[in-house]
This record gives C-alpha cells, structure tokens and sequence, in this order.
C-alpha cells in the first residue's frame, strides 16, 4: 500500500495539477478550444518562476510573474486563432512548440536546481507541521483561493459572456459580446492557471526544467474527465470541485498503481498508465448505463 | 430609422461557384413598421437579414440605422441597436445556461459587461413577470436548463430575450418555420403582441406569403437579390396570395414556381 509520505506526495501533486485542470476546464469546456499550449505554458511558469527566485526575487512575485507569461502565452494561442484565422488546435500545437525554445533561452539551460533557495514553502515549514504535510496546506489554501475567484468570475457578467461565447458563438454576437476578445481573455486566464501550476510546481520539486511540460495536457484532461465522472458537473462550482476532485484522485491512482509491486508497474510505464486511466474515465460513464442495462436483462 | 442603400453582395467571388445574393438592394423601413419580408429560395431573404444584422458584411452599399452609418461594424457592434430571433429555435438562446442566466445576458445586450454578478436579485421580478406574459409555466423554472425546454418554449423565449431591450429594429428569420403548425401559431401571436405592445420596428422574413399577408404593415418581396414590390396601407388591405402572384407576374413576367411559397 501507498506510504505516508506518497499519500501526501499524491494530493500535494494532485492540488496542483487541479490547478492545471481548472485552466483545461476554462479552455475545453467554458470555450470549446482545444488548446494544447499547456505542454509549453506548464514549464514556461517554471522557467520564469525559476530564474525570477534564483536572482533573488521574492518567490510570490516569481510566481505572479510567472502567472502572467501563461497569461501572454495562452494570448498568443488565441490571437493566432482569432486575428490571423489559424485553427484553434494548430494554434495551440504552434504556441507549445515555440515556448520550447523560448523556455530555454528563459532558464539559459535544460534546467534549474532550486533545492536551497527560498520559495514560496519556505515560511511555511516554520508552523510546525510535518514536512511532507506542508506543501499540501498550502496548495490547498492556493488551490480553494482559485476555486472561488473562478467561481465568482464565471458567474459575473463577463464570466456569463464568456461560456455564452463557448456555448453558442452566433447567439452571443447577437448579444453584443464581442466573442473574439471573450476567447483571448478565457485562453490567457486558462493559460495564467496552467503557468501558476508550473511555477508551484518547481517549487515543490526543488526544480523547473524544460521537459517538464510533457503531457501535462494529457494529465490535466484525465483529471478533469476523471472528476466529472465522479463529481456530475451540474453546475460551475461542481465542475470546478470536480476538477480538484479528479486530479487528486489520477494522482492516488498513479501513485498506487507505481507503488503497488505485486502488479510489476515501474516508473516508466506512467504514461501507459496514463493512457489507460484517460481512456476508462472517459468510457465508464457512458458504459453504467449499458451495464444497468445488462443486469436488468438478466434479472428478468 | 433603417435606411439600406444599393446593397451589393457576391458569394465566392471570382470561383465558379460565384453567387450574387444581393444585387443592388434598398430598403427604407420607418419608425413602427412591421415589415413582412417573402421571396422564394434564394431571393436573398437571409442575406439582407445577416447583412443588417452584420454576420456578413456587404461589398458595396450602406446600411443606417437611427442616423449611424453601420455598414462597416460588426454584429456585437450593432446589437445595441440590432435585435434578432434565429430560425432553429435553439439558435437563440443557450441550452447549457439556466434561464434566468440566457436572459440575463439578453438585458445586457450591446451593453459593457462588468464583473458584478450576473444574475442580479433585483432582475427576477422583471424575468418572472415577463416569462409569465408567455402563459407556459416558466416563471418558476428560473433555475432550469434552457436545454430542457422544447423547441417553441425557446423560441418563446428567444422573443422574449430580443424584446427585452429597446432596439432600433427587431429582425425575424422565418423564426416559426422550425415549429409544429400549433407552435408557430403561437409563436406567431406571441410575435405581433410584442410588437404591437412596444411598438417596435420591426422586419419579419418569411416563407409564407399567406403569413406575410396577415401580420405587420407592410409587405415587402424580394427576387434576385432586389425588392420586386413593396406594398402598404391602404394597396396592401384585403390582398390575397393571389393577388401578391399576379402583382409578381406582372413586375417580372414571371410565374412563381416555388411550391411551398404558394403552399405555405
């Protein structure tokens, strides 16, 4: 079974990746915009997190920064698909492609070690906890902060304008919502979540480097799909908590199925692992009503 | 006022699939008309209705409304002045949002959008009154889905959304062709109450000519991309679809062939 410290590694990865979730959740579901600059914006809030507190900034204004350069990256996305007409997923794989190199030429190198600089954590550790308890406190209260600022964003005016765009483009025009400018804003704010992640994230690990952005979008996707089949996303707080929800729970999943011996999986099958559970969470809804079906046929 | 002026649009210009829909269009509707627009599959009906609205803009010509050259501005520029009803019915509104959160977003339209909440208390009053004017039940479904009303509560409601504001011009695209006979008539009923109600301008597109005919003050038929006659007052009373035929045939030379404009 899962050890302390992997359970609290779980949900502290799993908090974060939340994070990652609500950005997916504003992109696919709120826009209906496929947008994979996620890979890129994962590890570009790192990148800038990184060299920002590596030069001393304090680490909350690193991470601020490094919620902005998501935000300018998921602008890019969307201005090459609403200004220039690209389509929304080539946009994305064009913005994810090109943040890689300009990931490296952040950082100066593949990588930056972070182990004995103060981070937003550091103070933290000062309360008295137990040290794999602490990231888990504080990426809770982070993630709960996001929670409601989205929440009260997606029921305010220009949130309600926003999921118009999403839901029905004409029908929002004629509103008089300017539905290009909707979908930059949605894609930047999804993209300043996802740099948030990424810059919490090398935190946490002690590191940014520039692979870490890789599948990112598909783990941000399973934690988000995962959720809505547990979590029914009748309304946007449940779809939110569902987001969270999800993630923690592909986080245990992982981290059970890597911790588990007597089914012989290591390391490098993560991301089959991956696959698998993206795959299951996106049939087993459909399929409990064909199950039901089953069983009521053999009980008759 | 709407002034639409020698309005000219071609459709995949210069490919062989080059269609003209609009060719030198001009219209004029006053303060208070209710205008019923006919013509057969292809005259041009949609189009003029989208190039008013601003879905798609026109190659030359000019559009005015309430004295402000519109011709260049795109729909979410005109829709303070522009109201629409769509011809799916679930065009209209959106099915994923409740209803008080659909029409919420219709009072604000052509209006900035701020980050104060939405759905505001002091709305509901106004959103019950005015969804139990339609007599469906509605009122009290505020919270529901707009997804699980059917096709002519939509459009009901649509009505309702696109009324909600004042507008310059109230435009309708054949917006009871979708629903069953008994639905449409409501529809219909629901259409000319709301705009007698609130004296709207108002252009109406339709498939009908019988429809055409028994609402509104004016009669309008489109051929070709250009009015081929423009009837109201006292001409347009007591007039058949019969008498619209022969008013055709003698503008153009020509015999309508179009059965479901006869049929309908």
């Amino acid at each position: 079974m899962l050890s302390e410290i992997a359970l609290y590694g779980a949900i502290e990865t799993g908090l974060i990746y939340g994070l990652v979730a609500f950005g997916i959740y504003l992109s696919f579901r709120v826009l209906h915009f496929p947008d994979l600059t996620v890979d890129g914006s994962f590890p570009l809030g790192a990148a800038v997190a990184a060299v920002l507190i590596i030069d001393g900034i304090n680490p909350w204004v690193a991470t601020g920064a490094a919620v902005l350069a998501g935000m300018g990256a998921g602008a890019v996305t969307a201005l090459l698909n609403v200004k220039l007409k690209i389509l929304n997923l080539l946009a994305s794989i064009l913005t994810m492609i090109a943040l890689y190199s300009i990931n490296l030429r952040i950082m100066g190198r593949p990588n930056i070690a972070l182990l004995s600089e103060e981070t937003v954590l550091t103070p933290w550790y000062e309360l008295g906890l137990a040290y794999q308890q602490v990231p888990v406190l504080l990426f809770f209260i982070i993630a709960m902060i996001a929670l409601v600022l989205l929440w009260r964003f997606m029921k305010s005016e220009t949130g309600l304008a926003m999921r118009a765009t999403g839901a029905n483009p004409r029908m929002a025009r004629a509103q008089g919502i300017a539905t290009g400018a909707m979908v930059i804003l949605g894609v930047a704010l999804s993209n300043g979540l996802v740099g948030l992640a990424g810059a919490l994230f090398a935190q946490s690990q002690g590191a940014a480097d520039v692979t870490m952005g890789v599948g990112v979008i598909v783990i941000g996707l399973a934690s988000l799909i995962g959720g809505e089949a547990v979590v029914t996303p009748r309304t946007v707080l449940l779809a939110l908590v569902a987001c969270i929800v999800g993630a923690i729970l592909y986080r245990l999943a992982i981290a059970f199925a890597l911790n588990a011996d007597f089914i012989g999986l290591k390391a490098q099958d993560l991301n089959l692992v991956t696959a698998v559970l993206v795959t299951l969470a996106i049939v087993l809804p459909g399929s409990k009503a064909s199950v039901r079906a089953y069983f009521a046929r053999r009980s008759q | 006022m709407i002034t639409a002026k020698n309005l000219r649009l071609t459709f995949g210009q210069g490919t062989p699939l080059e269609n003209p829909a609009l060719r030198g269009m001009s219209l004029t509707v006053n303060q208070g008309e209710f205008v019923t627009v006919i013509g057969s599959n292809g005259a041009g009906k949609s189009t003029f209705l989208n190039a008013l609205a601003g879905e798609v803009l026109v190659d030359s010509g000019s559009i005015v409304v309430d004295g402000q050259d519109v011709t260049r501005l795109p729909t979410h520029k005109r829709a303070s002045r522009v109201a629409r009803v769509f011809q799916d019915p679930l065009a209209g509104t959106c099915e994923d949002l409740t209803i008080d959160e659909n029409l919420a977003l219709a009072i604000k339209r052509g209006q900035r959008r701020g980050l104060s909440a939405a759905v505001k208390a002091r709305y509901t009053d106004q959103f019950r009154s005015s969804l139990a004017s339609l007599g469906l039940g509605l009122e009290d479904r505020l919270g529901d889905k707009m997804g699980l009303l059917s096709g002519g509560q939509r459009q009901a409601v649509s009505l309702l959304m696109a009324s909600m504001t004042p507008s310059s011009i109230l435009l309708l695209d054949e917006h009871t062709a979708a629903l069953d006979p008994k639905t449409a008539r409501f529809v219909l009923a629901l259409t000319t109450n709301i705009i007698e109600q609130q004296s709207l301008t108002a252009l109406m597109v339709t498939h009908s000519m019988k429809q055409a005919l028994e609402v509104g003050t004016r009669t309008v038929m489109l051929h070709q991309g250009e009015v081929v006659f423009d009837i109201a007052g006292e001409d347009r009373k007591g007039l058949e679809v019969k008498d619209l035929l022969d008013l055709f045939e003698k503008q153009r030379g020509l015999e309508i062939t179009d059965d479901s404009l006869l049929l309908g």
